[in-house]
């Protein structure tokens, strides 16, 4: 009995997208056919082949075929022409689809009316490449998912039959509760940072440069500097400054969050941060500022321009400064690092990663591990030189010092 | 959207590919030498030793770049502007290095031979089992078919070989891609055929199967079809100018003028470029119609290619000969010829047009750049209003200048020597001629360092008016606006070709304006070496674009054999004059 079900089981799964869609039937039952015939087509043709000559081809059979089919099947399809643009686009998308462009597979009425809204031909292609890609990635986490329901139930009939034979108590010290006693440690630690905690600015004045794409992912940006920042052992203190309510920030921040943008712990203000610091503490960060960081300092407030930007408006947040007339940093990253490719702009969440990664050791090369990998070739030989030599200075000088040194060693490892 | 189909992208970087390769034999010995690929170039040119002789190899490759015009270098010293066409492709070729350009690694292409003659469903079969790719196995072979233009016979077969594996069904894919088969080898019967199948079998055709068919249909008696097809595209999106293109050379072909240029009115309406093609087609057409109201429509062709700067090829250019040629009873005569530096054509001796601009559009461009570009929205993006006010109130407190000097551009001008005396050199070579300047910097000049010694900065400074900006402003906007505000008269010495600004400026219009503007007051220092005197870039006299005085017209033209860059104007001319006033000039 237990034998068989395991047996069907990956059958009934291939069984499975027949019966959901009827689009996807159709399709699928296609294949199929295609599959079965050329089975049964290639043994004929063989067979046909070996009888008659090569010379006799007859190459304009497929065209007869074709239209035999048409007069079969094609009656109805010719009849209505519809005048509605909307469906005009629909049909133009299938047939793409047909020719093998990148185009969605199914689009809804709210999709259609933004591709006829794009301006121009090549981002309406691009929107509609974006669906394709969206369409893909949700198809494949779906069947993902299927699976993994699939293993676990299978688990859990496994796990019965276990359970069944031998149920025995156990003895532990904690109950499984681990996520909830982590979210509580973290909220603690949130706490002290807002206390206690360095300010970390996130300047959202940008607003108006962005479309609403890059909106998007830098909101997405936020979220993720803010998790790895409330997961740090000694977190900042996060101000969102210049957000005000209402605008398009907030909403999409209240919409991610949910629920808990009223209990984050960080402050979100519709102030400037030059009125919430003392002007002379604050330092921008900024790629395109002439000077570089040579350390953190921990008495002063660092402000990252909360922009995503993917058209060519250089210098924006390098202006702002300016015009505040704050002082700007920018990361030394040319000092460190072998650079190859790609915008020296770094993302919010790499940034805020650097960052904490310089507040806790101090060490620009551990922190700069977290700019992407396919960004540069690898830190840059001059540094470790000469960090080499100063430590073999310092070996040959005193030996009380060799401990220490061997101490740095460890841990940069 | 797109033109071509998926399955053949890469066929106008084929296209693009041969000229190299036909210079292979003058850079083989260069390749042969330095045989360096791109990782190990990268570890030589650490230790920075640079092969000997390489400049001579510069040179050499430079000259076997442009294998059809001997007399090239020749003209440089005379004729050839800053913006001349195909300056700039000199101007890299003779500063870059030679092991950047390395062949393209060889398309490593099918691992199964393509069939050259029809297969029986066997061989197909056959084949089929060799293939071992990620697309479907038809799929591929039609691609490779349409790339290397097999024989309509060949995918005839292969259709016919998936028809019967199929119920007699061809998919919709395989269709467009013989279709487009049949059409590149002009297979009109073979066209109309699939068209029949295509239109009864699917409801709509989408537009890269419309554009195909479209191609294909022009040359057919059915031809008015294909203007349907144009208006199927048109219900969901503007059709290109190719597909315009096309249906006009079929309206021109079967001699329904009309319909060409309603269908070019409509192209024009929809603010697209169209294609050069399309109005040779015209000037083609043109030869064998009597017409005044053609003939203006002819005209208004050029004036439309003068109003928007667009300049025919070499074989437009000959069509517009022929056809002004032939126009009865005007006897028009056409020369082929340049311009000399005076901005008069050396054929037949007239002045062309001035590069200056009206007052009115001076001032228009002084305001548009001190809008778009200094300004540009946010003040603080290139400058501080501080600085702007001061450098605003420095400009007026200054007599007007007869020359503006980009300090940093030019000092940096040879890498080997200080910057600061190159700088020294070029303003005392110029106010030996007692001309007034005005040199652009940033403040970090005046700190005496190795490369900008103090002294030699004083003495700038005492021969010309000098305004420092901040080290992190832009000196270009200002270097722009000190010229404008200083007249018509006023020049400016830089290298930089300013593109960037002029692609801040809003419009298209101003970006024109201000092209003409800088062909007339850029002046570039051409010498290489630092030691003897300055000689520039020539700045231009006339304005390079389709012009007329009623008798005569002189339209400029790209050669085919040179690549001209967007920043760039012809050099050749196609001079246009009436016989009957030609005695009384000669």
């Amino acid at each position: 009995m237990n034998v068989t079900v395991r047996f069907l089981r990956p059958f009934a799964r291939l069984m499975l997208p027949f019966t959901i869609h009827r689009k996807r039937r159709n399709l699928y039952s296609t294949v199929l056919q295609r599959y079965m015939s050329s089975k049964a087509s290639s043994l004929s043709c063989h067979n046909k082949d070996s009888t008659s000559p090569p010379e006799q081809l007859e190459l304009d059979r497929w065209k007869t075929t074709m239209k035999s089919s048409i007069q079969e099947d094609g009656v109805s399809m010719a009849s209505d022409k519809s005048e509605d643009p909307l469906a005009a686009t629909r049909e133009l998308i299938e047939m793409w689809r047909l020719l093998g462009r990148e185009v969605p597979e199914r689009i809804t009425e709210e999709e259609l009316k933004t591709l006829m809204e794009c301006a121009s031909k090549s981002a309406q292609k691009k929107y509609l490449k974006f669906l394709y890609g969206k369409e893909i990635k949700k198809k494949a986490e779906q069947i993902k998912k299927e699976m993994k329901a699939q293993a676990r139930e299978e688990a859990e009939k496994a796990r019965l039959l276990e359970t069944t034979k031998g149920e025995e108590k156990r003895d532990f010290m904690f109950l499984r509760l681990w996520d909830r006693q982590m979210n509580i440690a973290f909220g603690w630690k949130g706490v002290q940072a807002m206390q206690f905690g360095q300010p970390l600015v996130f300047d959202m004045d940008y607003e108006n440069y962005m479309k609403p794409v890059e909106l998007q992912n830098t909101v997405s940006q936020l979220l993720e500097s803010e998790g790895w920042n409330r997961k740090n052992v000694d977190p900042f203190h996060i101000y969102f400054c210049n957000l005000k309510l209402d605008s398009a920030y907030h909403r999409h921040l209240v919409k991610r969050y949910s629920g808990k943008w009223d209990k984050l712990l960080l402050t979100a203000t519709e102030k400037s941060p030059i009125d919430v610091f003392p002007k002379d503490s604050i330092i921008y960060l900024t790629a395109d500022s002439p000077n570089v960081m040579t350390t953190f300092k921990h008495d002063k407030i660092y402000i990252i321009g909360s922009l995503v930007d993917k058209s060519v408006q250089t210098g924006i947040s390098l202006a702002k400064a300016k015009r505040l007339n704050l002082a700007t940093e920018r990361l030394p990253l040319d000092k460190y690092l072998q650079w190859e490719i790609g915008n020296k702009n770094l993302t919010l969440d790499q940034m805020i990663r650097i960052l904490l990664c310089m507040k806790n050791t101090g060490n620009w090369e551990e922190a700069l591990k977290f700019v992407p990998r396919r960004k540069h070739t690898g830190y840059l030989e001059v540094t470790q030189h000469s960090q080499e030599d100063f430590r073999k200075l310092k070996k040959t000088k005193t030996w009380s010092f060799l401990e220490g040194s061997l101490n740095v060693r460890t841990r940069k490892r | 959207m797109t033109f071509y189909l998926p399955g053949f992208r890469s066929f106008p970087k084929l296209w693009m590919s041969t000229p190299s390769l036909e210079l292979g034999p003058a850079t083989s010995p260069v390749f042969f030498f330095l045989p360096v690929t791109r990782n190990q170039h990268r570890r030589f040119s650490v230790k920075a030793t640079p092969p000997p002789n390489s400049k001579a190899m510069n040179l050499l490759l430079a000259k076997a770049r442009t294998p059809k015009k001997g007399n090239y270098s020749n003209r440089q010293g005379s004729s050839d502007h800053y913006f001349a066409a195909g300056a700039a492709k000199k101007r890299s070729h003779l500063t870059s290095n030679p092991q950047q350009r390395e062949h393209a690694p060889s398309h490593v292409m099918s691992t199964i031979k393509l069939p050259t003659k029809p297969l029986s469903s066997g061989e197909w079969d056959k084949l089929k089992e060799d293939f071992n790719g990620k697309a479907s196995f038809e799929d591929w072979v039609i691609s490779q078919m349409v790339r290397s233009s097999s024989s309509v016979d060949a995918a005839k077969s292969l259709l016919a070989w998936v028809a019967a594996k199929n119920n007699g069904i061809v998919g919709y894919n395989l269709l467009v891609k013989y279709l487009y088969l049949c059409v590149s080898h002009k297979q009109t019967s073979e066209v109309i055929d699939v068209y029949e199948i295509m239109k009864a079998k699917y409801k709509c055709l989408e537009t890269a199967a419309n554009t195909i068919l479209i191609r294909g249909l022009i040359h057919s008696d059915r031809w008015r079809e294909a203007l349907l097809l144009l208006e199927d595209i048109k219900k969901v999106m503007v059709p290109s100018k190719r597909n315009y293109n096309d249906c006009i050379q079929g309206a021109l072909l079967h001699q329904d003028v009309d319909v060409a240029w309603s269908l070019y009115k409509e192209l024009v309406g929809h603010n697209l470029i169209p294609l050069l093609e399309t109005l040779k087609a015209f000037f083609d057409f043109g030869k064998d119609i009597n017409d005044d109201h053609y003939l203006d429509k002819l005209l208004d062709i050029l004036l439309y290619l003068r109003n928007n700067h667009l300049y025919p090829g070499e074989s437009f250019a000959h069509s517009i000969k022929t056809w002004f040629e032939s126009i009865p009873g005007r006897q028009w005569e056409g020369q082929f010829t340049t311009v000399q530096r005076s901005g008069h054509c050396s054929s037949c001796g007239r002045a062309l047009e001035s590069i200056h601009l009206s007052p009115e559009e001076y001032e228009f461009l002084k305001g548009e750049i001190m809008r778009d570009v200094i300004v540009g929205g946010d003040q603080y993006k290139k400058t501080t209003p501080q600085e702007l006010k001061r450098f605003q109130n420095f400009v007026n407190s200054c007599p007007p200048f007869d020359i503006v000097i980009d300090g940093l551009n030019v000092a940096k001008m040879f890498f080997k020597s200080r910057e600061s005396q190159i700088l020294l050199n070029v303003v005392s070579q110029l106010a030996q001629q007692n001309l007034r300047l005005l040199v652009l910097g940033r403040k970090h000049m005046l700190m005496p360092s190795s490369r900008w010694r103090k002294d030699e900065m004083e003495q700038v400074r005492k021969q010309a008016h000098c305004f420092f900006a901040d080290n992190i402003s832009k000196d270009d906007p200002f270097l722009l606006y000190a010229t404008l505000n200083s007249g018509n008269h006023c020049k400016f010495i830089t290298k930089d070709l300013m593109r960037d600004h002029k692609a801040c400026l809003s419009d298209v219009r101003s970006q024109h304006l201000f092209f003409k503007w800088q062909q007339g007051h850029q002046m570039a220092i051409m010498n290489n070496f630092q030691r003897s005197k300055l000689t520039f870039q020539h700045t231009l006299s006339y304005d390079t674009v389709v012009q007329t005085t009623g008798d005569s017209w002189h339209i400029p033209y790209d050669e085919d054999l040179v690549q001209r860059s967007s920043c760039e104007v012809p050099t050749k001319w196609l001079c246009l004059q009436q016989k009957t006033q030609a005695p009384a000039r000669s």
